[in-house]
């Protein structure tokens, strides 16, 4: 019905024309008599018709178009010295190409970037839990164990052989108070690793008059001669004139006199 | 078959009869043995603690019959062989009431529970630890130590004692050995797992040559003085820490 119905419309228009053929001709003619539509149809068609016909052509000025002209060859000129780089379709592409790679590699770097920032924010995390359980580790009361297991954690934690003062106090504290000889060694091993720090040095110093076990004395002694502590000295001559000391501490404190003097 | 039986029976009956036993279920926990002379601590699959005197028959004390044996540290002998036990809990504590001398014990460990054992007066006599899965703490002045069949972790130390140990197939993390005096005698499975550390002053170092130290890098300096040997087992693991300041260290494979 549509379909008829834009037939018509075209059919019509084209007998206002005057380019219809015969058997054509005759099919509308019948058909504007017979439908009242059709006819009404016709009767606007025609009307448009008519004025559009009858419309003034308008034609531009000579001197417009001449403008016009010159416009258009400036603008002509213009384009090809534009484009003359990416005529070639492939440039074209190998541009298109280009571009995604670029944007795709700034985007990557941009969320790599961001990826590692939130890596190495992660792992600073993580090195902090370890440190905090590691310290918590030193103070198992129940196991001595724990304890050195403790002290190794707390000393691998220690980056650039810098400790900062958490750890060195812990240490410390270890080396003077532990119940237990074997874990007072550990704490000495860990922190005559740090001998470069003066805190360190002071108190590995200060620890010896503190010290009764033999096993702790004698491995204080080795660290402070390793160490090269003349500070230490002082130290070693009270343990030698010490009535109480076993002979073989102070067989290490003569020796250690006899390193550093 | 028949003999078999009745061989354990007469076993079991004989030494029931000569030793005197008590005992304290635990399976958990902590065990505190201290300045007990001459002992021998061997864990088993059980859930009570057992402690028994190995000594034979002995003439009683008539005089002390119908008394209780008491010390100056204010324990009384509430095990009727010469030890005090108390059960505080996590941890038990055992004490001897004889400072020199005392009963020859054994004490039965149910797995899981750590024993340590701390001894400082010069009566001390040999000390046994067979068949332990658990840490052990040992600390004395004058007692020699053996451990046999023990997986660790150890923190055993000694001034004037030997220590002796022979890992069983596995060990756990960390090994802590100190002797001043006596040797170190340690025996590992080749196949172990470890960062070694051993250091001596005045004694001397011997490995099997079934066990390949990777040596530290000393870097350009040797030190020829140095006394103190730092390398891996195996590509490393555990930790493990062997000194004898005026002795040897003896490091064999099992």
């Amino acid at each position: 019905m549509n379909m008829d119905q834009e037939r018509l419309n075209s059919m019509i228009i084209d007998y206002i024309d005057g380019k219809l053929n015969t058997v054509d001709k005759q099919f509308i003619e019948q058909e504007l008599v017979n439908n009242a539509d059709a006819y009404k149809l016709y009767e606007q068609l025609r009307e448009v018709m008519h004025t559009i016909e009858k419309a003034e052509q308008l034609e531009p000025s000579a001197k417009l178009k001449e403008k016009f002209d010159d416009f258009l060859q400036s603008e002509i000129g213009q384009q090809k010295t534009k484009t003359v780089f990416f005529t070639p379709v492939w440039y074209r592409v190998a541009a298109a190409v280009a571009l995604l790679v670029v944007g795709g590699g700034v985007g990557y770097w941009i969320s790599q970037q961001n990826r590692n920032k939130q890596e190495i924010l992660a792992l600073q995390m993580e090195i902090e839990t370890v440190r905090r359980l590691a310290l918590a580790q030193m103070n198992n009361d129940e196991s001595a164990s724990q304890r050195m297991l403790g002290i190794m954690a707390v000393y691998e934690s220690v980056q650039t052989n810098k400790p900062d003062d958490e750890i060195v106090d812990a240490l410390v504290t270890t080396m003077n108070t532990d119940g237990n000889s074997n874990v007072r060694l550990a704490a000495i091993e860990a922190l005559s690793k740090f001998t470069e720090e003066e805190k360190v040095r002071k108190a590995l110093v200060q620890s010896l008059s503190a010290q009764r076990d033999p096993v702790v004395q004698i491995a204080l002694i080795h660290v402070l001669v390793q160490m090269k502590e003349k500070e230490a000295i002082k130290s070693f001559k009270l343990i030698v004139e010490d009535e109480q000391v076993l002979p073989a501490v102070k067989d290490e404190a003569h020796v250690g006199i006899f390193k550093l003097s | 078959m028949k003999k078999q039986i009745l061989a354990i029976v007469l076993m079991m009956v004989s030494t029931g009869i000569f030793a005197q036993e008590f005992k304290l279920p635990k399976t958990s926990g902590k065990l505190l043995i201290s300045e007990v002379n001459n002992v021998t601590i061997e864990g088993y699959d059980g859930k009570e603690i057992v402690f028994s005197s190995m000594d034979g028959p002995k003439e009683k004390d008539k005089r002390a019959e119908g008394l209780r044996a008491v010390s100056a540290m204010g324990l009384e002998d509430n095990t009727g062989i010469g030890l005090a036990v108390q059960d505080k809990g996590n941890t038990v504590e055992v004490y001897q009431m004889k400072k020199m001398g005392g009963p020859k014990v054994k004490i039965m460990v149910p797995k899981g529970i750590t024993v340590s054992y701390a001894h400082t007066s010069p009566y001390g006599s040999n000390v046994k630890f067979r068949n332990l899965a658990s840490e052990i703490e040992i600390s004395t002045v004058h007692n020699s130590i053996h451990l046999d069949n023990v997986t660790g972790p150890l923190a055993v130390k000694t001034v004037h004692g030997s220590i002796d140990v022979i890992f069983g197939s596995t060990i756990n993390n960390p090994i802590s050995i100190v002797s001043v005096h006596g040797p170190v005698d340690v025996t590992i499975p080749v196949a172990t797992k470890a960062n070694i550390a051993m250091t001596t002053s005045y004694g001397e170092m011997f490995v099997d040559p079934a066990i390949k130290i990777e040596f530290e890098d000393q870097g350009e300096w040797k030190k020829y003085g140095s006394n103190k040997v730092n390398g891996k087992l195996n590509g490393g693991g555990l930790d493990m820490r062997l000194s004898s300041t005026h002795n040897n260290i003896y490091l064999r494979k099992k």
